[in-house]
């Protein structure tokens, strides 16, 4: 487990970074954390350090967003419209495992289904407005 | 009568033509590509090689599921759309009861598997007597303890074979039972659209009507019952806290 602290959106986008600039090509990371909080600015640090800096958004009404041309496949996720594993199997979301990298937003939603192995960032508030705490696992 | 059958319903992928019972083509690959961006190469190509074209085609079979969602849907649309232009008749088969259809000439208990993660699978029993295939209950998602107790039950001094591609831990899961278990060989162990046409061929023969390509639907397996009240439980006791 590690913490970081965040004191503003570069911040995040660089912490974001350096989490991505170990990753093999196939891990899941799960995101956690409320509304507003920084997960799709996270997510924008984390897909530039790939190789993919353009058109990253919050797949809110797609459910998954794919990124190609950068080091690995990226599918961005967004669970929250997701209720049940009948949802979930119907996003096509086991078929995407093992193929790129998983990201997904609101994994609250998913949580008896997130695999074993998947990295856990968890981004909640800190001290003031800007401050945040990403905590990885 | 020339059959088109087509299976996407998992990782692998492959397509086959039968006329009057004999199997005149098939192509069968089992990589990680996209099968929306194969199967209908696929086709074309066999269709090529075999000197056919799809006026030819008096029956469009496919294998409609259980499997991933995404390839069920790619095999099922390409299978509508081919079939809808002229007309031509359809026909769905279940993925595992089309596996069974694998091991058609050996005498056996055929235990089709499909892993459907977090140690389910979908899950069909079959038994192969002379040649035929007779179902021994519904298709299911099925934990791979509960199908361990199950066949720890029954099927004494019967050989059971595993297909699909929860073989390998279906097999590591019944390992330790005292029965005759044993993984179908590399070549027959996944589903297969040669097998989807033997079972639509079947199925043809004892009286089944095909179907408009308009009434062609995808069959996916809702959770497992025991599933189902564990997640109702884990919410009742979220409520309670």
């Amino acid at each position: 487990m590690k913490e970081y602290l965040s004191r503003s959106l570069e911040d995040t986008e660089r912490i974001a970074r350096e989490i991505a600039s170990a990753l093999k090509g196939n891990e899941v990371i799960a995101m956690f954390g409320g509304l507003g909080v920084g997960k799709t600015t996270f997510t924008r640090g984390f897909c530039a350090e790939l190789g993919f800096e353009d058109g990253v958004h919050s797949p809110t009404f797609a459910i998954v967003n794919e990124y190609h041309g950068g080091k690995f496949p990226i599918y961005h996720f967004d669970m929250y419209r997701v209720m049940d594993e009948d949802d979930l199997y119907s996003t096509g979301f086991y078929d995407y495992l093992g193929k790129g990298i998983l990201i997904i937003e609101w994994s609250e939603n998913i949580i008896d289904f997130i695999p074993e192995d998947a990295i856990h960032i968890e981004i909640s508030r800190g001290e003031d407005e800007t401050a945040r705490i990403i905590t990885r696992k | 009568m020339l059959i088109l059958s087509i299976d996407s319903s998992a990782t692998a992928a492959s397509v086959a033509l039968m006329e009057d019972s004999k199997l005149i083509g098939e192509f069968f690959v089992n990589t990680d590509f996209t099968h929306s961006r194969t199967l209908a190469p696929m086709i074309d190509n066999l269709l090529n090689v075999t000197g056919k074209s799809v006026a030819d085609i008096d029956l469009v079979a496919v294998s409609n599921g259980p499997g991933s969602f995404t390839g069920v849907r790619i095999g099922v649309s390409v299978a509508k759309g081919i079939a809808f232009p002229d007309d031509l008749p359809c026909m769905a088969v279940s993925t595992l009861e089309a596996m069974a259809y694998n091991l058609v000439l050996t005498d056996c208990i055929v235990c089709a598997v499909m892993d459907a993660r977090r140690n389910q699978v979908y899950n069909a029993m079959f038994s192969i007597e002379y040649g035929e295939v007779h179902r021994l209950c519904e298709d299911r998602a099925i934990s791979l303890e509960e199908l361990k107790a199950e066949i720890s039950q029954q099927y004494e001094g019967k050989r059971i074979i595993l297909v699909g591609d929860g073989s390998t831990i279906t097999m590591r899961e019944l390992m330790d039972l005292p029965k005759s278990v044993e993984m179908a060989p590399e070549a027959l162990r996944f589903q297969r659209a040669s097998s989807v046409a033997l079972c639509a061929q079947s199925r043809i023969n004892s009286g089944e009507v095909p179907k408009k390509s308009a009434e062609l639907l995808p069959s996916y397996l809702r959770l497992s019952q025991a599933e189902r009240e564990r997640k109702e439980k884990q919410l009742a006791d979220n409520k309670s806290e």
